[in-house]
């Protein structure tokens, strides 16, 4: 690329450009069917700025939060890499540390080093969504992890993104980029905390590009107090014959946003979903998947999970979209939601948008309670039926938790539930 | 130390058991044999105390009255059913489900919980019995069991859950011959004085591995015919035809196959 | 492949077949919509006061409301100055006898093949009533006045039975409701009225047949069936066009009201023209047909959709009394370059009600097929159950099927099951079919209406053999 256009592209993805993008954009509305359950009057208080200082003290509180895995740790605080809290020592070889690129030296510098991250560059500068354009402009320097080919990783990379309000502003961006290239195999556990109880937002972004043949098992938590909003989203695109397993656990935040999109550009790719959501208070946990086969002979599976108690919202509007020539698509999605109270709500929209003929898609929802018989079984043994619910709603929740192949992962996951995994 | 008097049950106003009587004594094994849609999961369901029934008559176990009684009250005062479909319970682990149910009972007779190693002999025992393997533990309740797996568990939580009666529904359905070795000698080992079994089965096949002390016929919703073991030998060869219209005039007869009413 | 695919561009190729048209001499209000022109319409039909005004409440409504863009619909922008909103062949209505019947309009019925007998009543702009003989009429409406059962055309009932218009005009759906329901509630030309009285069961199935003939017209059409408590009727409605250039609108609103423990019963098997293989010509089916049930009252909706260029409808149930029940059965057909967004709303308001949805899309040719519902589960609905179950069927590799169902549950008693599968004819089926001595088309056919049986079913029966036919026609190479 010439150094005009680097610097034409540095210039589209400034804070400047950016907000001029979302003032031509417009923010989301109801009307948005992807939006239609979200709370707008409290989104309407979110404000942003660049990345600024923390209060050290209110960040504190999360240190117990964190749970110990082995492995690399990346602790980012409001978009910022914390240097203290992180622990790269035991990173292996083969794994680089980088940043994606879009602060103003950066484009320059990343594309010194990623040539053809020209491209996506281009792509960021001109999303069509303004929490995006919002991540690009104040997300900083953000993250980003390069898995070079042909390695086995067997330690998790957990990246801990931490927000809370300081400074001018009170929502803050974090900025991940993955690649992960042709037949690696690499575990990565984001874990999405926050601190402090005035009000504030985080807003974070994952990219993930998987090179042919890699294997991902990409863990995410996000469980945010409930002063906080949290919008975060995930972009993955495969190659040839990737496989991808993502679990997605959405606990927290008054309004948490889990969007997270797979591209299955390559043929053969397979990507595995599954994922939770558990809502208390008057939480609205708001799963936005979208699976969209661009290639010959890929497969999917959606697999979520609601639990809804108190006045809390679930939302889950999880699409598979087939393009045309997607021949051989063997897709599947099922969600299924549990009330446990009289001011629960669930919201589900399962969508199939299908192109091409040669495809094999299914899906199914449910809204409802718990199983009759199983109920009946249990109580039989002597379970009394109010501990025979409860084991019953934890059995349920629990599956997606069994999914997680990382013990000390799991064990902490179930303590945030409220109930241990046994 | 059962007694069942006068027992009927209907589903949605259809009658099934019609006045059945039937008493067992302490350490007795009674089979209950009947040809289909006479009533025999529906007399195991109206002793575990399962909805949708509509009971009638009474049913009382070392004198107290069964039919007041929720599930899990039964099954305090000493009453387990083998059921004939377990059900899966994906997401709830075996071990994690049978410590709860001992402690639940024990909790509810007055008696102190087990702890956690203790628990573990207890299960190691019950799984040695039905020669389960140690990995059972840890998968879900009946989830990816085959068949044999389904109804040995049954039998793993009798011997955990050591009850004073216990129903075992069409225990051998579906099972193999191995499987049903295992299951019967289960069975047998957990026999005892104290322990009272209705073991009901379609087939007479079950009975030459648990020899029954008593036998009964089950028929359109009443017992038709009581006797000793060799009365399942006589309706192995005879089929139930012979039955199906004994000493019941108000009963359309059903023969079993072909035979002459 | 290629094989298969070059078959099935010739099964969906079928010539419209009712593609005619006839020259009535008409009378047609000039294009364009203002306040003059309801006024022009009311008058016409010798309506009462209070009709007019609620006609004119509705036109203030629609003028400030803006046309729906959410639908996956590419739509050429419809310009509602353009169109005429009245057009009445000006040979008079109200017949006694076939004698009096034009002569033309007798032959164009003959060509539909549209058979008259007793069990049909015909109702449309041109005529109130054909049957083909004096002791036939009399006999028909002898029986259906026997029992009380009122079945007439819409502007007919404004006449004689005015209160029962006013009490129910619009308790379904309100003019505010959408778009297309504040137009047809200014513009309505006609439609069906039926009333059936406490504790009658309507002795014969009631079915009407539609006709847009002129060109550039509009056709709002407006239904209202009220069956009081302990009632039952079938209803059918079926509806064919001729061929044009320019697209024709179609904007009906159907209302049904079911009492307690009543049960009503709305067939159609719909077959407007849907334009040639480039998109052109073709009718916009606009319609928001619903039912309101009441206590332990029951709705059915069975459709089966063939025609139109463009088809936009949602039939829906309000399961507001205890124990109501809900059904929507369905079968979309999309070939050439139709484009169908479709499907049902049942709205969960009292105790212990259930609701079924069963959704067969087929997508053939260039035809995009989208189904679209919601079952709303209300806070005070305890006790819900739902079923829904919707199924794609893709002919071809340049057809789309699109499910997007909206499910919201705001009460924790509910159960909600939905279920949703795509598929294709696989190349083993058909060359299993052929093995066994049947032709590609036919096999299709077999195939097709195996998908579409659980639909086919509900259907009373003639309408059934008539579907079937429909869809063979439609999907296959002959014509006629």
């Amino acid at each position: 690329m010439t150094t005009a256009a680097t610097a034409a592209l540095a210039s589209e993805l400034s804070p400047e450009a950016q907000l001029e993008r979302i003032a031509a954009i417009g923010y989301p509305t109801k009307r948005d069917e992807a939006w239609r359950y979200a709370p707008h009057a409290t989104l309407h208080q979110l404000s942003f700025g660049p990345s600024g200082a923390v209060d050290t003290d209110v960040l504190s509180e999360i240190d117990d939060q964190i749970p110990a895995l082995d492995g690399p740790r990346i602790v980012v605080v409001n978009g910022v890499v914390d240097e203290a809290r992180s622990d790269v020592t035991a990173l292996p070889e083969g794994v680089d540390l980088s940043t994606p690129g879009h602060r103003v030296g950066g484009v320059a510098d990343r594309l010194a080093v990623h040539p053809d991250s020209a491209v996506e560059l281009a792509a960021d500068a001109f999303v069509a969504d303004a929490f995006v354009a919002l991540n690009v402009a104040f997300g900083g320097d953000g993250v980003g992890i390069h898995v070079a080919p042909g390695r086995h990783l067997d330690a998790p990379i957990h990246i801990v993104m931490v927000s809370t309000s300081a400074g001018t502003h009170n929502t803050s961006c974090s900025k991940l980029a993955i690649q992960i290239d042709a037949g690696s195999s690499v575990t990565i556990v984001e874990t999405k905390l926050g601190a402090g109880t005035e009000f504030s937002g985080g807003n974070t972004r994952t990219t993930i590009s998987m090179g042919d043949n890699a294997t991902l098992d990409h863990i995410v938590v996000q469980d945010v107090p409930s002063n906080q909003v949290h919008l975060s989203r995930t972009e993955v695109t495969q190659g040839a014959g990737s496989e991808l397993r993502a679990r997605l656990f959405n606990l927290g935040a008054t309004y948490s946003r889990l969007q997270y999109d797979v591209h299955l550009a390559g043929e053969g790719a397979r990507a595995d979903l599954s994922g939770l959501y558990f809502g208390r208070g008057d939480q609205t946990l708001d799963q936005q998947i979208n699976v969209i086969h661009a290639a010959e002979n890929c497969t999917s599976r959606q697999a979520f999970r609601g639990v809804l108690d108190d006045e809390s919202t679930g939302v889950f509007n999880g699409a598979i979209e087939v393009r045309p020539g997607a021949n051989g698509t063997d897709a599947e999605q099922s969600n299924d939601n549990l009330l446990l109270s009289n001011r629960a709500e669930a919201n589900t929209q399962p969508r199939l948008e299908i192109l091409a003929d040669d495809v094999a898609c299914k899906h199914g929802a449910t809204v409802g309670q718990l199983d009759d018989e199983a109920m009946y079984y249990l109580r039989t043994r002597g379970i009394a039926a109010d501990e025979a619910r409860r084991l019953l709603i934890n059995g349920f929740a629990d599956q997606a938790v069994h999914d997680v192949g990382i013990e000390a992962l799991r064990t902490w996951i179930a303590q945030r539930l409220g109930h241990d995994d046994e | 130390m059962l007694h069942v008097k006068d027992l009927t049950a209907s589903i949605g106003g259809t009658p099934i058991l019609k006045g059945l009587d039937l008493d067992i004594g302490e350490g007795e094994v009674h089979a209950i044999m009947g040809p289909n849609g006479s009533g025999k999961s529906t007399f195991a369901h109206t002793l575990a105390g399962r909805d949708g029934y509509e009971v009638g008559g009474t049913v009382t176990l070392d004198g107290v009255d069964l039919l007041e009684m929720t599930p899990e009250q039964r099954a305090a005062a000493g009453v387990f059913i083998g059921f004939q479909y377990p059900v899966e319970i994906p997401g709830v682990n075996n071990m994690y489900f049978l410590r709860t149910a001992l402690n639940s009972v024990r909790r509810a007779r007055g008696e102190t919980e087990i702890g956690a190693r203790d628990f573990l002999a207890v299960a190691y025992e019950a799984m040695d019995l039905v020669e389960m393997k140690r990995d059972f533990l840890n998968r879900s309740v009946n989830a990816g069991f085959s068949g044999g797996e389904k109804k040995r568990n049954e039998i793993l939580q009798m011997a955990v859950m050591q009850p004073r009666l216990a129903v075992l529904d069409e225990t051998d359905s579906g099972l193999d011959i191995d499987a049903l070795r295992v299951v019967a000698s289960g069975v047998n080992a957990l026999r005892g004085p104290d322990r009272s079994m209705i073991v009901i089965t379609h087939y007479q096949r079950l009975l030459e591995y648990i020899k029954p002390d008593f036998v009964h016929v089950l028929v359109d919703g009443r017992i038709v015919e009581s006797g000793d073991h060799t009365l399942a030998l006589r309706l192995e060869d005879e089929g139930y035809a012979d039955f199906v219209n004994h000493g019941l005039d108000d009963v359309p007869g059903r023969p079993l196959s072909g035979a002459p009413r | 492949m290629s094989e298969t695919l070059r078959t099935i561009e010739e099964l969906t190729e079928a010539g419209y077949e009712y593609g005619f048209s006839t020259d009535l001499d008409t009378d047609i209000a000039p294009p364009g919509l203002t306040e003059d022109t309801v006024r022009l319409i009311s008058g016409k039909k010798n309506e009462p006061a209070w009709l007019l005004e609620w006609r004119l409440k509705a036109f203030e409504a629609w003028k400030t409301m803006a046309e729906p863009d959410w639908a996956k619909l590419e739509i050429a922008p419809i310009d509602y100055q353009a169109l005429s909103y009245w057009a009445a062949p000006k040979k008079k209505p109200v017949l006694d006898s076939m004698d009096d019947v034009d002569p033309e309009i007798r032959d164009m019925f003959d060509k539909l093949g549209i058979p008259l007998h007793e069990q049909k009543m015909m109702s449309n702009v041109a005529i109130d009533a054909i049957v083909d003989s004096v002791s036939v009429t009399t006999t028909f409406k002898a029986t259906l006045a026997e029992s009380g059962v009122i079945f007439c055309s819409f502007s007919e009932a404004v006449q004689d039975h005015p209160e029962l218009v006013r009490e129910h005009l619009g308790s379904v759906v309100p003019f505010r409701d959408n778009y297309f329901a504040a137009l047809n509630s200014a513009v309505f030309s006609d439609g069906s009225f039926c009333y059936i009285p406490a504790g009658v069961r309507c002795p014969m199935e009631l079915s009407t047949y539609f006709r847009i003939n002129s060109q550039n017209t509009g056709q709002f059409e407006r239904t209202l069936i009220i069956a009081d408590d302990d009632s039952h009727v079938s209803y059918l409605e079926g509806c064919t066009a001729p061929q044009r250039d320019e697209n024709q609108l179609h904007a009906a609103v159907v209302e049904l009201v079911a009492k307690d423990r009543a049960e009503i019963k709305y067939s159609t098997v719909q077959n407007w023209y849907p334009g040639d293989e480039n998109g052109v010509g073709g009718i916009y089916n606009f319609v928001t047909k619903r039912g309101r049930a009441h206590t332990d009252a029951k709705i059915s909706w069975t459709q089966v959709e063939t025609g139109s260029a463009i088809t936009w409808k949602y039939p829906s149930v309000i399961l507001q009394g205890d124990r109501s029940v809900g059904e929507f059965y369905s079968v979309a057909l999309t070939s050439k370059r139709q484009q169908a967004d479709t499907g049902s709303k049942m709205v969960h308001i009292g105790k212990d009600t259930t609701s079924s949805i069963i959704s067969k899309g087929i997508s053939a040719g260039r035809g995009q097929n989208t189904y679209r519902g919601l079952v709303k589960i209300m806070r005070s609905a305890e006790n819900a159950r739902n079923y829904t179950q919707c199924d794609s069927l893709l002919l071809g590799s340049d057809c789309g099927a699109h499910t997007i169902p909206y499910i919201e549950v705001k009460n924790p008693t509910a159960r909600v099951e939905h279920e949703a599968s795509t598929s294709t004819v696989g190349e083993d089926q058909l060359y299993y079919c052929r093995q066994r001595g049947m032709s590609e088309e036919d096999a299709m056919s077999m195939i097709v209406n195996g998908f579409c049986r659980q639909v086919f079913d509900e259907l009373p029966m003639e309408f059934a053999v008539e579907a079937q036919r429909l869809l063979s026609v439609s999907l296959e190479g002959s014509v006629g």
